[in-house]
């Protein structure tokens, strides 16, 4: 246990400008994350979301007439 | 019905760049086997400096990367940001500037990097007036896109333009910080970061190419061309807009992981390790998610080889991130860093997905755009089947090799002292870098079979009158 507190010990005194920054965006970022998982996987949210898959067909078809798509 | 496709859309430039690709494969794919088998059998080098593998291998990558990926992503981006907008390109001027531009820094790169100018920074290797064109270029096929989008006529942005989007910006960045240097001379430039800084920008740009040109792009890709060739959609649209998110807040923080054991920090290539394993997860939440489309259809696997290509490709995406984030760990490091492992890892990752999803949206384009089918199905199946085998020869003869390499360098013997001279590592080798080259050769030769399908395929959708019919039949209607 001591060792991992050796570990993760921060000499917050000694953090300059940048590390503050860096500190700041990476939670933020992770929160952002989490937040984003949340919507995603919000059952509310899932007809929205699964409905946009169709996007690409809604355009015409454009396949060659006749043709055989890459089978023989 | 196809005719108005061609007067609705901006094809012309996408033929361009397709075709261009495939020009692109093949050259790269020979340099590269030609520098493969100057490691096996140095004569090749000729006593000339031109041809010698230190000027040569800067041509490969470059060749394989930004000519033929570049053409690629700009040929797929084009098409498929118009097909899922429903709108033509927002300037076809601006369009053709990106084709011309772009290969206006190909032959600069083929007339320079032989000649020896260099940055020498991996993948950045142009000089500095070669990188102002790149970001011009570059801004040009960003801006076009994006005033594409705002012109949509659909509600939604589709996904696979949320991946080309974010490879777009995210290069813009890298390539400009990476690239900033102080000139000396018309051809002659130094960095502005030295020492561990410079190190480390140079690692954040490379596995940043890797994570956001090689990778994002080619996700983008994947969720429009494998939907559209299996006839379906994608399996999830949520695990989708999940995995593009994970993507772009995970990858930048991995370039450190290339430089374990060095000058750097420790912490920070235990960050990049720690977060390389992180990145499995929205990896193969991925590749899952593009191979489950194919389900209740996996038949299609047996008779739609542009289909196979794909979920090749997919399977060699999973496998390939699932190595790296292994590669990235201190432990295994300590035995792959510097040996051919890592040169094995690199081409199942460049053959066996970023060629591998390109070549199967290449194949797909090419009956859209021409408007006939392809010369010969069965070329196409002799093309997978070598790519393939050929790609599979190339990694397990890395593997092997790079292993070997990396046991025989830190092996000792009873005294303390190493068990083995470099050169005999060196004399190991031989026999795995002779069987590089036929993997290698083999995949140049599906190429080449690629490049003559798709040359005979333009010549008959020319004889056929179908590109001609297509174009004028709006005016008649």
């Amino acid at each position: 246990m001591n060792s991992l507190i050796e570990y993760f010990a921060t000499d917050w005194e000694a953090m300059t400008v940048n590390d503050w920054i860096g500190t700041i965006l990476t939670v933020v970022i992770f929160l952002l994350m989490i937040l984003a998982y949340f919507q995603v996987f919000r059952p509310k949210n899932r007809e929205s979301l699964e409905s946009r898959k169709h996007i690409p067909f809604e355009d015409e078809d454009d396949a060659p007439s006749g043709d055989h798509d890459g089978r023989p | 019905m196809q005719a108005s496709l061609e007067q609705k859309y901006n094809f012309d430039i996408v033929r361009w760049f397709t075709i261009m690709a495939v020009v692109y494969l093949v050259l790269g794919a020979g340099f590269g086997v030609y520098i493969a088998s100057e490691l096996a059998w140095p004569f090749l080098n000729f006593d000339s400096p031109y041809l010698s593998f230190g000027r040569l291998r800067p041509l490969h990558t470059n060749t394989v990367i930004f000519a033929f990926g570049g053409c690629t992503l700009m040929a797929t981006a084009f098409y498929s940001v118009q097909r899922t907008c429903g709108v033509r390109l927002w300037s076809d001027k601006l369009a053709r500037f990106t084709f011309w531009g772009w290969n206006a820094v190909i032959v600069l790169a083929v007339l320079t990097l032989p000649l020896g100018l260099t940055q020498s920074k991996e993948y950045a290797e142009l000089e500095w007036p070669i990188d102002i064109l790149i970001a011009v270029v570059w801004l040009a096929f960003t801006f076009n896109f994006i005033m594409t989008i705002a012109i949509r006529k659909s509600s939604h942005i589709y996904v696979s333009n949320w991946f080309f989007l974010g490879m777009m910006i995210m290069i813009v960045y890298l390539h400009v910080v990476n690239s900033l240097a102080i000139p000396v001379g018309l051809f002659k430039s130094y960095s502005i970061f030295s020492g561990v800084q410079d190190a480390m920008i140079q690692w954040w740009w490379g596995h940043n190419a890797v994570g956001f040109y090689l990778t994002a792009g080619f996700l983008g890709i994947m969720y429009y061309f494998v939907p559209k060739q299996a006839g379906r959609p994608v399996y999830s649209y949520r695990l989708s807009v999940i995995h593009f998110w994970a993507l772009m807040f995970g990858y930048v923080w991995l370039g450190a992981h290339h430089l374990q054991y060095t000058a750097l920090p420790d912490w920070t290539g235990s960050l990049g390790a720690a977060i390389s394993l992180a990145m499995i997860i929205p990896s193969w939440g991925g590749a899952v998610n593009g191979m489950m489309t194919l389900s209740g259809a996996w038949d299609r696997l047996r008779t739609d080889y542009v289909l196979r290509f794909l979920i090749m490709a997919l399977a060699f995406y999973a496998m390939s991130t699932f190595e790296g984030p292994v590669m990235a760990l201190k432990s295994v490091n300590a035995l792959s860093h510097y040996t051919d492992w890592t040169i094995g890892h690199v081409h199942s990752g460049a053959l066996g997905w970023v060629a591998g999803i390109s070549i199967g949206a290449i194949y797909h384009l090419m009956t859209r755009l021409y408007h006939t089918e392809m010369f010969s199905e069965r070329l196409i199946n002799l093309h997978f089947w070598t790519a393939t085998i050929g790609t599979v020869i190339y990694i397990v003869a890395m593997w092997v090799s790079g292993i070997m390499q990396g046991l025989m360098w830190r092996a000792y013997d009873e005294y303390g002292t190493l068990a083995y001279t470099f050169v005999e590592s060196v004399d190991a080798m031989h026999p795995y870098y002779a069987m590089r080259a036929v993997g290698g050769g083999l995949f140049l030769f599906g190429a080449a079979v690629m490049l003559f399908n798709v040359l005979m395929t333009v010549r008959k959708s020319v004889v056929e009158g179908r590109l001609q019919q297509a174009r004028a039949l709006p005016a008649m209607a």
